[in-house]
């Protein structure tokens, strides 16, 4: 089976985030980049679906340079090969930009299966996948906790907020995952080791057959068009227990909708 | 070498990932000894391929001394800093953990791969080396410390076929709970006891007449379980009798001073590191009289000088590396100097960071204080600061 893993680099959520003031795009030179999240769920959900039924796992990250640390880690976790789209064309793009310029590049890998996680951290429009699966007209299965494979059909629990649905499709199919479906995995030494040694294909937009002008800051249908800082937090309220402090415990959870 | 490479970051981020899940959580009950180090060492080996690595590498080694096409070193082809990083992380946190492992494959699994037969490190070395085993060594007595040797009073005698075995042992790391233990005793052949051979044994767990103690209570390093041994007529066949690697147990364990020596520098640069992570976090956030104390010079000189020793020992632990990378092992004096400056060098620095803490720095909860009280065992261990001088002064006096 041929899974390709899209893994995103993003800035690390524990050092602070900025947009820059001259085009409102995120800055990713001001902190250390990570592997989105969700996405190593989606590794390691790549790498388990290998372990059993065989296969090949490709990642395949959009990003500038840097990126390749991800790449590297994705690789030293057990996958195969890595497919590395960098080009400054493609800088600024929006999840439409990013969907084409991904739908063009898989559309030279082949897949059977595309797996990513649910959102990124920097964005967070948990859109991409929706996009892509309707630009390369597979079915989409998102939001999966769960993952089975039988020949040609998939089968997926979706998480919902009673509970999950059980999603059935067949293959090829892109498939978003939470980060409740499985625990990923650290990288071995001797994966760290291997790493070095596997496949990394680095495409420019002219390399993978891209049309410029639908991708990056310019062809991007969406803008940001402002942002401020987030407020300081507000100072929070004491209850002193007189007798009633559930009950204004509970008319505060109210008044916010919270209960 | 003058920085980590891309790799070694790979690495030591993966292991601090680790150590932040699995260790972390756990430091009171290691601390307070309460919690045994060696799960959470399986964990790591599990976790890190490092057991599927050890017994490849065994594998390779034995079916290339069966071809001929061995040199018989041992040595894995791997990337030293591989064993190294590991010490460097888990020492920021729990240097007895590091102690526990290092005793049990550097010595125990070391002394038996160097010494021992085939059939013997089948026997005893390859579960010490993928951790499924807990190994001690033993030379250390009640009355023999730095005159290990000389003051050594376990014997055994040859009855038969057999050896039995009498005497005890003190300060053994993984005493208590070591399922094989690499134990030094005098060949009792009624020559004067400073005169008798040295000879080592591979003993297991369970052996009628060997007793393992509870272990000691200690200063700091609770979360290296020590012990004392105790055996009486232990009956040992000569299949538990390492004999290779040329010279006697002496000349051996001394081959072992040089690995366990080198092996402090590292622990020593993680002690320094998070000391010094630490004391700078607490210099920039601490406030008195209106203002950070990193602003006042008495604060700035304690944080300077950690910073040198955190160069000058990450210098030696590279210069450690380059050396394993171009096939060669430091002297015993070399590795004395290491040992002696990494050490001092660790505990002044995190005895600093307790000063520089205040009476925060006194209390357990800012860390610091553990890691003071593990770090003066650097000073005593493998061989005490007073022994380092003895042994670089002899070889720079001899020359």
């Amino acid at each position: 089976m041929n899974i390709v893993v899209c893994v995103k680099q993003v800035p690390d959520t524990e050092s602070p985030r900025k947009l820059k003031s001259d085009d409102n795009t995120l800055d990713r030179a001001a902190a250390d980049g990570v592997i989105n999240e969700l996405d190593e769920y989606a590794i390691e959900e790549a790498l388990l679906l290998k372990e059993a039924h065989g296969g090949e796992v490709t990642v395949l990250t959009m990003g500038p340079d840097k990126a390749t640390d991800s790449i590297r880690k994705a690789l030293a976790m057990g996958a195969d090969k890595a497919v590395h789209l960098v080009d400054d064309a493609l800088a600024g793009s929006d999840a439409l930009g990013t969907s084409y310029a991904i739908q063009q590049v898989l559309g030279r890998t082949g897949f059977d299966l595309v797996i990513l996680g649910a959102e990124s951290t920097d964005a967070r429009t948990g859109m991409l996948a929706a996009m892509l699966a309707e630009r390369l007209g597979v079915p989409q299965l998102s939001l999966a906790n769960k993952v089975e494979i039988d020949g040609s059909s998939i089968t997926v629990q979706r998480i919902t907020d009673y509970g999950y649905d059980k999603v059935e499709a067949s293959l090829p199919a892109v498939v978003s995952v939470v980060e409740k479906i499985n625990e990923p995995r650290y990288p071995s030494f001797k994966g760290i080791m291997a790493a070095k040694k596997k496949p990394v294909e680095k495409l420019g937009v002219a390399d993978a057959g891209i049309d410029a002008d639908k991708v990056g800051l310019a062809g991007a249908a969406t803008e940001v068009v402002d942002f401020a800082d987030a407020p300081p937090r507000e100072k929070g309220q004491i209850v002193t227990d007189e007798g009633d402090g559930g009950a204004k415990i509970a008319e505060f959870l109210a008044s916010k909708k919270f209960v | 070498m003058l920085e980590w490479s891309d790799e070694d970051l790979m690495i030591r981020d993966a292991i601090r990932g680790w150590i932040d899940a699995e260790v972390r959580p756990h430091l009171d009950a290691l601390d307070s000894g309460e919690l045994p180090p060696y799960d959470l060492i399986r964990n790591l080996f599990r976790t890190f391929g490092m057991d599927e690595m050890a017994r490849s590498s065994f594998k390779k080694r034995a079916a290339g001394e069966g071809s001929g096409r061995s040199d018989g070193s041992g040595g894995s082809g791997g990337n030293p800093s591989m064993s190294i990083l590991p010490i460097v992380e888990l020492c920021k946190v729990s240097p007895g953990l590091v102690t526990a492992m290092g005793v049990s494959l550097g010595l125990a699994a070391g002394t038996i791969m160097k010494r021992g037969t085939p059939e013997q490190r089948e026997r005893w070395a390859l579960d010490l080396l993928t951790f499924d085993k807990v190994g001690a060594w033993a030379i250390t007595e009640p009355g023999s410390g730095s005159d290990a040797f000389g003051g050594m009073r376990a014997t055994a005698r040859k009855v038969g076929d057999e050896y039995v075995i009498n005497g005890s042992k003190t300060f053994i790391t993984n005493g208590p709970h070591a399922d094989t233990i690499v134990f030094y005793c005098k060949l009792d052949d009624g020559r004067d006891p400073r005169d008798r051979e040295i000879l080592t044994f591979v003993l297991d767990r369970g052996m009628p007449g060997l007793e393992q103690s509870r272990p000691l209570r200690k200063m700091g390093l609770h979360s290296s379980p020590t012990g004392e041994l105790f055996l009486t007529d232990v009956r040992a066949g000569a299949d538990r009798l390492l004999t290779g690697g040329g010279g006697d147990g002496k000349a051996s364990a001394k081959q072992n001073f040089v690995t366990e020596r080198a092996g402090v520098a590292a622990m020593a640069l993680g002690v320094i590191e998070e000391c010094l992570r630490l004391s700078v976090d607490y210099a920039k956030t601490r406030v008195l009289w209106d203002k950070p104390i990193g602003d006042y010079q008495l604060i700035q000189l304690k944080l300077a000088k950690m910073e040198v020793a955190r160069l000058n020992v990450q210098n030696l632990v590279f210069r450690h590396i380059e050396m394993q990378r171009a096939g060669r092992t430091p002297t015993l004096a070399e590795a004395s100097a290491m040992k002696l400056y990494a050490a001092q060098a660790a505990a002044e620095v995190a005895g600093e960071a307790v000063q520089l803490f205040g009476g925060n720095g006194y209390m357990s909860e800012f860390r610091v204080e553990q890691l003071a009280r593990d770090a003066k065992s650097f000073q005593i261990y493998a061989g005490t600061d007073e022994i380092q001088i003895t042994h670089i002064a002899r070889d720079l006096l001899s020359r």
